[in-house]
């Protein structure tokens, strides 16, 4: 045994026992009732935002300007990595076979179930647990699917390159922003909620702006991830030999 | 007596976790290695946010309004968990997130132009350069 694992395991059996010495020597306890801020949220979520789903109207209204700047966070770090990446042109077409027909066949099944999925919790995600970024990750997971059983080529032989995917975010970040400042031309606060938007379209509850942040959030991250997975996955090879073009 | 236990033991194992991955972080010499120690640690982070909302009621609820009527936040108040912490996690992650892939882009990188990830020989030219 080397002398790592053996400071390992006394951490190990000192984290299992020495709770046993807190819970009999202090008056430590389990928090039984939920904090006030918490409840303030819980009581008056739908007052207040229109959204049945607590998480949500914090995420979109009560702290939607964190969340905003948290979407600029998101934007230029992605716009860092491509930076780093940066491509003049899309790496020349090879044909690959990738996997066999039957698992090329159940991949189909499985992207089209995660693509419908995907837009469920997107589109409730003002009603449930959910939202954009969990519904935009869950998209951008099809594309990391669609490499190993097909190749990347199939991605961009289908139009969907890395160019056209930024293209869709920065739109999609756009509305998100304009979202957030139409209400400043009407006099109200940056990212107002219900004092601008309905909370009612028809019979259907939309809880204002939420579902809209929710709609292009899932937009940007999808667009986002996608990009990244394919300038991830774009061989080896094809960088060795630019960079042998442009002397490093 | 045995939740008690259970709640202090997870806060134990969330600091030895936390130990555990700063030591990776510090110590590893494969930038690979020092991300996922990272990811490690932000994920201990995001639980042990997540454990500040917790509370010890049954049953335990998502903080969501299944109808309008008046018992129901009555109910939620009593048995919902605090929502707060969750949208924080939530914003955390996806931060986390786009970070990581930030960082992954560099070490590819680096990987490319240097053959190696290892932090110690990446920096050897620097420190070179320096004495001359």
């Amino acid at each position: 045994m080397t002398k790592r694992t053996l400071i390992l395991l006394a951490l190990l059996v000192a984290s299992i026992i020495s709770p046993l010495v807190v819970v009999n020597f202090t008056p430590i306890d389990i928090p039984r009732a939920m904090r006030e801020l918490g409840r303030y949220y819980v009581v008056n979520t739908i007052r207040d935002t229109a959204s049945p789903e607590a998480v949500a109207a914090v995420v979109w209204d009560y702290r939607g300007l964190d969340t905003v700047y948290e979407t600029v966070v998101l934007y230029l770090a992605i716009v860092g990595g491509l930076a780093v990446f940066r491509l003049s042109k899309a790496p020349s077409m090879q044909v690959v076979i990738g996997l066999t027909v039957l698992s090329r066949t159940a991949t189909k099944i499985i992207i089209l179930l995660i693509s419908s999925i995907s837009a469920a919790i997107v589109l409730h995600g003002h009603l449930t647990p959910g939202g954009g970024f969990p519904g935009g990750s869950a998209l951008a997971v099809t594309s990391m699917l669609i490499v190993p059983v097909f190749s990347v080529h199939s991605i961009i032989e289908r139009g969907i390159t890395s160019t056209r995917l930024i293209a869709i975010r920065g739109l999609a970040l756009t509305a998100l922003g304009l979202v957030a400042l139409l209400p400043v031309f009407r006099g109200l606060e940056l990212v107002t909620n219900q004092r601008f938007y309905p909370a009612r379209v028809g019979f259907i509850t939309v809880s204002g702006s939420i579902s809209l942040y929710n709609l292009f959030e899932f937009f940007a991250v999808a667009s986002g991830f996608t990009a990244v997975a394919l300038y991830l996955s774009i061989p080896e090879e094809w960088y060795k030999e630019r960079f042998s073009e442009h002397g490093g | 007596m045995l939740e008690k236990y259970t709640y202090v033991l997870v806060v134990f194992v969330l600091a030895l976790n936390a130990l555990i991955s700063i030591y990776g972080i510090v110590y590893r010499r494969s930038l690979v290695k020092k991300l996922i120690a990272l990811t490690i640690l932000s994920d201990t982070v995001f639980i042990s946010i997540i454990l500040v909302g917790f509370t010890l009621t049954h049953p335990l609820v998502p903080p969501v309004y299944t109808s309008m009527e008046a018992p129901e936040t009555e109910f939620l108040v009593k048995h919902a968990s605090d929502p707060l912490p969750q949208a924080l996690v939530l914003t955390g992650i996806v931060i986390g997130l786009a970070v990581n892939a930030l960082i992954a882009f560099g070490i590819i990188q680096a990987y490319r132009l240097s053959g190696t990830t290892d932090a110690r020989k990446l920096i050897k030219p620097l420190v070179e350069e320096v004495s001359e």
